[in-house]
């Protein structure tokens, strides 16, 4: 191959793996194999932002684990809940209180709950009794753990232990009025 | 405006939807006392547990729970090491889901040489509103509540703890000293009520 050709070799390369991989991943989504993933780490700070970059929405933001069998059993209503009031301003966060070592379960666990709304993991580092009183001074650390937050992003309710899909949605109909 | 008053201090109250327990005894204020059975059947008086030792360590704990289990070791091993300096660990099964039986043999299994009691329908749980295992409540000899909290800020691993809470509150009071830490958070599995 002539030295003149690499340059140009290169720039297709450049273009063609993302390309390639844009499809690949496309294909994957419109196949419905891709498994929901976890939209990152978050301290404190990071879910307040989190929380923040939904204003105008009412926030749900669920705190769960994959050894927590309520946790797991709550799920399902959570994904539920999220479909039927997306359309009328309802978000909903999750936050993984797993620990790293736990990272294929945790992704296991979202793969086949298959939630339309974002999943973070808590980052690890700190004091969890900071993380746990920067969500509610009054909140022990049990889990499962939600609370709900108003259009106006100030925190309305927290709903300690598993709840029903009636409660949860109990919770978000009371401030979409 | 006294209605509307009263009408924003009920909505405050229900803003905060736990289930309805007992309020928490606050640090210093009296221990509820109870009566209980151990699960292999002796009684066990609070009252009675508070006479007879400097401290009491009430620990809600778990057979399932991978946080509750994680403190397995570290349970057994502090309550045979305070017990020389006149404490008394005792656990507490709260959860429901989990029946004497299984909690006679997961004591058996971890060697717990503490009494591990019972709590038929919670009643105890709710008394202290302990909502999470392990979650651990230091009773002086005169009945009043210490400490309130974890163990330690890491159940998962024993070598990476900085915070030896309980054991720091131990220490403190053994010496004569007022416990600097005496309320802390961790997370855990919810207590399975009836």
């Amino acid at each position: 191959m002539p030295s003149s050709a690499l340059p140009a070799l290169r720039a297709w390369w450049k273009r063609a793996v993302p390309a390639a991989l844009l499809v690949l991943s496309s294909s994957a989504l419109a196949f419905g194999v891709e498994a929901p993933k976890l939209s990152g780490e978050v301290d404190a700070k990071g879910l307040a932002d989190a929380i923040a970059k939904n204003k105008g929405k009412v926030v749900l933001v669920n705190f769960w684990a994959t050894w927590c069998v309520p946790c797991r059993e709550e799920f399902p209503d959570l994904v539920r809940l999220e479909k039927a009031y997306r359309a009328r301003g309802v978000a909903v966060l999750g936050v993984s209180i797993d620990l790293p070592k736990d990272m294929a379960k945790v992704e296991k666990f979202l793969s086949a709950s298959a939630p339309d709304f974002p999943n973070y993991i808590k980052r690890v580092g700190g004091d969890d009794q900071d993380f746990i009183e920067s969500v509610d001074p009054k909140w022990g650390g049990e889990l499962p753990f939600t609370a709900v937050y108003g259009r106006d992003g100030k925190k309305a309710q927290v709903l300690s232990g598993k709840q029903s899909y009636g409660s949860f949605e109990k919770a978000v109909k009371s401030l979409l009025r | 405006m006294k209605t509307l008053r009263l009408g924003l201090a009920l909505l405050g109250i229900a803003a905060f939807a736990l289930p309805t327990f007992a309020d928490a005894p606050a640090i210093g204020a009296a221990a509820p006392v109870f009566d209980l059975k151990s699960v292999d059947g002796k009684p066990f008086s609070l009252a009675d547990a508070e006479k007879s030792n400097a401290y009491v360590v009430l620990m809600f704990i778990a057979t399932q729970c991978p946080y509750s289990n994680g403190y397995n070791d570290r349970m057994r091993d502090m309550a045979a090491a305070y017990a020389k300096k006149g404490v008394l660990f005792v656990g507490i099964n709260s959860n429901n889901t989990e029946s004497v039986e299984e909690t006679a043999a997961h004591a058996k299994q971890h060697g717990f040489g503490f009494p591990v009691l019972k709590d038929p329908g919670n009643k105890v749980a709710d008394l202290y509103d302990a909502r999470r295992t392990p979650e651990v409540y230091v009773i002086g000899k005169d009945g009043k509540l210490l400490y309130h909290g974890r163990i330690d800020d890491n159940s998962n691993d024993a070598a990476k703890v900085t915070s030896p809470d309980l054991k720091n509150a131990l220490d403190a009071l053994l010496a004569g000293q007022t416990v600097s830490k005496t309320e802390t958070k961790a997370f855990g599995c919810t207590i399975k009520r009836a």
